[in-house]
């Protein structure tokens, strides 16, 4: 693999920003504040590559995965998609994207209309964009596409219920491949399959996206699958990315607290290794995104949290030894913005890399 | 044909990993609905009668052995007898025609007046459920204040406002019953608006009418057809109620609700007058009663798929 | 040895469905000691979950035909009445599912929910159970249980309410725990916060354990045995060394296979298994696993259904077992 610098970047967030409003109940609906969701991402995503982005329930990849697409609307910062700002594009090139940009999603029972057969649902970006004019055309590359994802082209006639849950997910994927996408999010698409199954389906995805030249976000909470089908990795945790870098690197050598926990609580199937792991138990629960703790919002359940954590804010900074591998924390030294407070404090030096 | 510009879909396809479904032939879900349907006795039953009802208001004149006003002066209040088996009333009418010949203006009304309620009712549920916020705000509003009025009472404010006969009377009874249309269609579309096949359209570039023809309104139709039968059942009361109240169909015309109301002057002396376009009222509420509940059933997925033995 | 808590033997299952007589277990038997955790791994519809719930009498009486027999401490649970049934689950097995809220009546806080179970089971006073229950609360690791006490479980997260569901299951120390994908739903953190919490209390009370999952890298962190479900049947069982390290069983070994490894990752496709696993109402004759199975080396594979004998070196107290025609063969 050629380092990341060398590579093209397809898809961008600068200060990425997903904030629902939290409304107060009652007739007035006033916003009383706000979900971080996704609360400040930069992340790159270079042509070409698989990137696994991993983190817990409630930390916002999936919000991010939209809303690198524009299917959640972002509240603040930027996307660039192939050079072109999403977040700017006008009703013509938002369709485009659409085109170029497919989704696949987390359960298959329910990402497939019970209504239309499985011909139907391929076809729909096929029609959609005017791909493939005419009737025959358009069949033949449903076959074509169906085929694709190791379907038999016989079964376009049927509906969603006669298939099982590994094949619903091939269909819902021969949809996302149906418009010759450049790049693909996979949004926890085998986590509702049996182990089996999700072996095939991960299989799938990497012999499409080296056959195709895809470019694959695939967003899981399941390390082991990632570090399987990823070139690199990102870490989210409450709305951020942490940590980013190659997969190898980031699952040997996590150099983030969060990282590194979230790594050894990862069952792997050897007992001999269970036995004889150190386990890094983490204190407490994940804070609410409506109340992000000030400063490196990982220091409440940090146990390694020291005097900078409150009141720096920690951007990305190169960590470890291999190239391209970045983290979000002040141990490697106290990089960030300083937190505002109401009385003017001398928070710690930032832009100071000490080490 | 074979030659398409697919970039680098020339698949060294693996082997099907899973034996593909080959027991069920792929049928239309209308057909499969039917099919399980015609398995469900008391809605089959209930859509039979309902059809020969259809028929007979459609074939008054043939079936009817007088006319609506073929009057016998000889014969008033007769008892049913061979010649009028349901015997006749005070200007000597047959009963059994003009009950036949009831069934037409009884039926239209009942039917066109829901069809207005199902194409507005609908529209502003799909509207409402589907845009959501303050256009959903606005509009549930509007039918909250429609709905608070009596149905009956509203109805009668109406035709009062328009004055009575078959036309009013439509409109009167679609109007009552648009809120519920629309109610039963926002929540519905509500339900279906966060599944996530529409999400799934929507990522490939749907547009908002694509989504809401194709995805939306097909999948929040089951509750709006039970809807529509149950509703038929109710149009075809108020069309009795109204008539009965002399603000609907006008005489001498014959209708359900209206020679009820004529008949029950009599009912002491001569009980069928009344009792048998009552009982017509009966059979038809009743039936479109059960075919509603039938359709609940038959258009339930998970009840399907018990039902139809097939599925995951 | 000591004597086994609960020993279950030829436990099997056959549910009346639409589509005709679902054989969903099909002879079971094995055994749990004091103390020890047995994990019973397969895939959904292997028949894991249904083993348990017949056993803890939880399955629908009219479709449901339980046959075999399953002793916990001696006494049989399946021919128990239905009223002792009901007073040996609480103190004798408790029970933690895959979606904490089911067990959790949404209207009751927290502490109402616990001091229910603690005064069924024996006469307390509403001020001991209390105490109690803010004590148990503590031991499986909530923070502030005084309060926690008097929440409601919506305004509790996950990980917290399965915490909660744990007390329960524990507040009247149970012999055997009964836990089915009781961290499926949970994050990773959270699962090992769990199972550590479970290790410690089994530890310290010698809780025997069931625990149901698919994951087998849970199972290699908790389990002292594991048994391998596939079409209502153990195909293989053993120490949790003998099963995850030398299996020997073609589905085990698919399985196996089949799994992204954190530890060993390479590059290599996985491997899979082809086709889907039988219907229980229509299971093939013979070995239940052949019509996917990779090897079918031996001709009675498709006619005749192979035991669950002793494979590998030594029987010993924990024998290696596996339910296939190619074991002698390919076992290492």
């Amino acid at each position: 693999m050629t380092s990341p610098a060398e590579q093209e970047v397809l898809v961008s967030a600068r200060g990425l920003e997903v904030h629902f409003p939290v409304r107060s109940g009652g007739a007035l609906r006033r916003t009383t504040g706000a979900l971080r969701a996704v609360d400040g991402v930069d992340l790159d995503v270079y042509r070409g590559e698989t990137l696994g982005l991993v983190g817990e329930s409630g930390c916002g990849k999936s919000t991010l995965g939209n809303a690198l697409l524009r299917l959640v609307p972002p509240t603040g910062g930027t996307v660039t998609f192939d050079g072109l700002d999403v977040t700017a594009m006008g009703r013509k090139q938002l369709r485009e994207l659409r085109r170029r940009a497919g989704m696949v999603f987390q359960d298959p029972f329910a990402s497939l209309d019970p209504r239309r057969t499985v011909a139907q649902t391929v076809s729909e970006p096929l029609e959609v964009h005017g791909l493939h004019p005419g009737r025959q055309a358009r069949a033949a590359r449903v076959r074509e596409l169906l085929e694709l994802v190791g379907l038999d082209a016989g079964v376009a006639a049927r509906y969603p219920h006669e298939f099982s849950g590994g094949q619903r997910q091939r269909v819902g994927i021969a949809r996302a491949l149906a418009g010759e996408p450049d790049f693909l999010v996979c949004d926890e698409a085998i986590a509702s399959l049996d182990v089996s199954v999700q072996a095939q389906v991960l299989n799938l995805l990497r012999r499409l996206q080296r056959q195709l030249g895809l470019t694959l976000l695939f967003i899981s909470h399941d390390l082991s699958a990632v570090r399987h089908v990823s070139d690199r990795i990102a870490v989210m945790y409450l709305g951020r990315v942490v940590e980013v870098g190659p997969a190898a690197a980031v699952a040997a050598e996590p150099q983030m607290p969060y990282a590194r926990a979230l790594l050894s609580a990862v069952p792997v199937p050897h007992p001999e290794l269970e036995r004889s792991r150190q386990r890094i138990v983490l204190r407490g629960d994940v804070p609410s995104p409506a109340r992000v703790p000030s400063g490196c919002r990982f220091r409440t359940r940090c146990p390694d949290v020291f005097e900078p954590c409150p009141d720096v804010d920690p951007v990305l900074q190169p960590v470890g030894s291999a190239p391209g591998h970045l983290a979000a924390c002040h141990l490697h030294g106290v990089v960030g913005a300083p937190v505002q407070r109401a009385e003017p404090g001398a928070p710690v030096g930032a832009g100071d890399p000490a080490s | 044909m074979t030659q398409l510009p697919a970039p680098g879909a020339t698949p060294a396809a693996p082997p099907p990993a899973e034996p593909l479904p080959t027991t069920t032939p792929a049928r239309p879900r209308w057909r499969e609905t039917l099919g399980l349907l015609a398995r469900n006795p008391t809605a089959a039953v209930s859509a039979t009668v309902l059809v020969l009802i259809v028929l007979v208001a459609v074939f008054d004149e043939t079936l009817a052995p007088y006319g609506p006003n073929e009057q016998d002066p000889s014969l008033q209040l007769q008892p049913p007898s061979r010649d009028h088996p349901f015997g006749t009333d005070e200007f000597g009418r047959d009963v059994f025609s003009r009950v036949i010949l009831g069934a037409g203006t009884s039926l239209r009304v009942g039917f066109l007046s829901v069809a207005f309620a199902l194409v507005v009712g609908t529209l502003i549920g799909l509207v409402a459920g589907y845009y959501g916020r303050w256009v959903d705000d606005t509009l549930m509003r509007l039918m909250d204040v429609l709905f608070a009025f009596p149905a009956v009472l509203l109805a009668i404010a109406i035709v009062a406002i328009r004055g009575a006969g078959p036309a009013n009377a439509i409109l009167a009874i679609g109007i009552v019953y648009v809120p519920i249309f629309a109610r039963v269609t926002r929540a519905s579309v509500l339900g279906v608006r966060e599944e996530v096949y529409v999400r799934a359209s929507r990522s490939v570039g749907a547009s908002d009418w694509r989504l809401i023809t194709r995805h939306v309104l097909p999948n929040a139709a089951p509750p709006i057809i039970v809807q529509t039968s149950v509703s038929l059942a109710f149009a075809v009361l108020a069309e009795a109620a109204l008539s009965f109240l002399g603000l609907g169909p006008r005489r001498p015309n014959p209708s359900w609700g209206l020679m009820l109301a004529d008949g029950r002057g009599f009912i002491e002396q001569a009980w069928w007058y009344a009792v048998f376009p009552g009982l017509a009222i009966v059979v038809t509420v009743l039936c479109f009663n059960l075919l509603g509940d039938g359709l609940r059933d038959v258009l339930d997925p998970r009840q399907r798929t018990l039902m139809a033995g097939g599925g995951r | 040895m000591t004597a086994p808590l609960l020993e279950v033997e030829d436990l099997r299952v056959d549910l009346r469905t639409p589509r005709g007589t679902a054989h969903v277990v099909n002879g079971l038997s094995y055994t749990v000691g004091p103390g020890e955790t047995v994990a019973v791994v397969g895939e959904s519809g292997s028949g894991k979950s249904v083993s348990v719930l017949a056993l803890l009498g939880l399955l629908p009486e009219r479709t449901a035909t339980v046959t075999g027999r399953a002793l916990l401490q001696g006494e049989d649970l399946l021919t128990m009445a239905p009223e002792r049934l009901r007073r040996v689950r609480g103190p004798g097995v408790g029970m933690v599912f895959q979606d904490p809220m089911t067990s959790l009546n949404p209207v009751l806080t927290v502490g109402r929910q616990l001091t229910e179970g603690l005064r069924a089971h024996g006469p307390v006073s509403k001020a001991a159970a209390r105490a109690r229950a803010v004590e148990l609360l503590g031991e499986v690791g909530l923070p502030d249980p005084g309060r926690a006490v008097d929440r409601y479980p919506h305004e509790l997260s996950g990980g917290m309410r399965q915490r909660v569901v744990i007390a329960m299951a524990l507040a009247n120390s149970p012999a055997l725990l009964v836990a089915d994908e009781a961290t499926t739903a949970l994050d990773v953190t959270v699962q090992a916060q769990i199972i550590d919490l479970v290790e410690r209390l089994q530890a310290e009370q010698g809780t025997g354990v069931i625990w149901i999952t698919h994951d087998l890298g849970v199972v290699a962190g908790i389990a002292d045995r594991v048994l391998v479900m596939y079409g209502g049947r153990c195909v293989e069982d053993g120490t949790v060394d003998d099963v995850l390290e030398r299996p020997v069983h073609p589905y085990t070994r698919g399985l196996l296979g089949a799994l992204p490894d954190l530890a060993t990752a390479d590059d290599a496709d996985l491997a899979t298994i082809p086709g889907t696993p039988p219907a229980p109402t229509d299971l093939p004759a013979g070995c239940v696993f052949w019509p996917r199975c990779p090897v079918r080396g031996d001709a009675r594979c498709e006619t005749e259904q192979p035991p669950l004998a002793v494979v590998g070196a030594g029987g010993g107290e924990l024998p290696h077992r596996a339910a296939t025609w190619c074991a002698e063969g390919e076992a290492s």
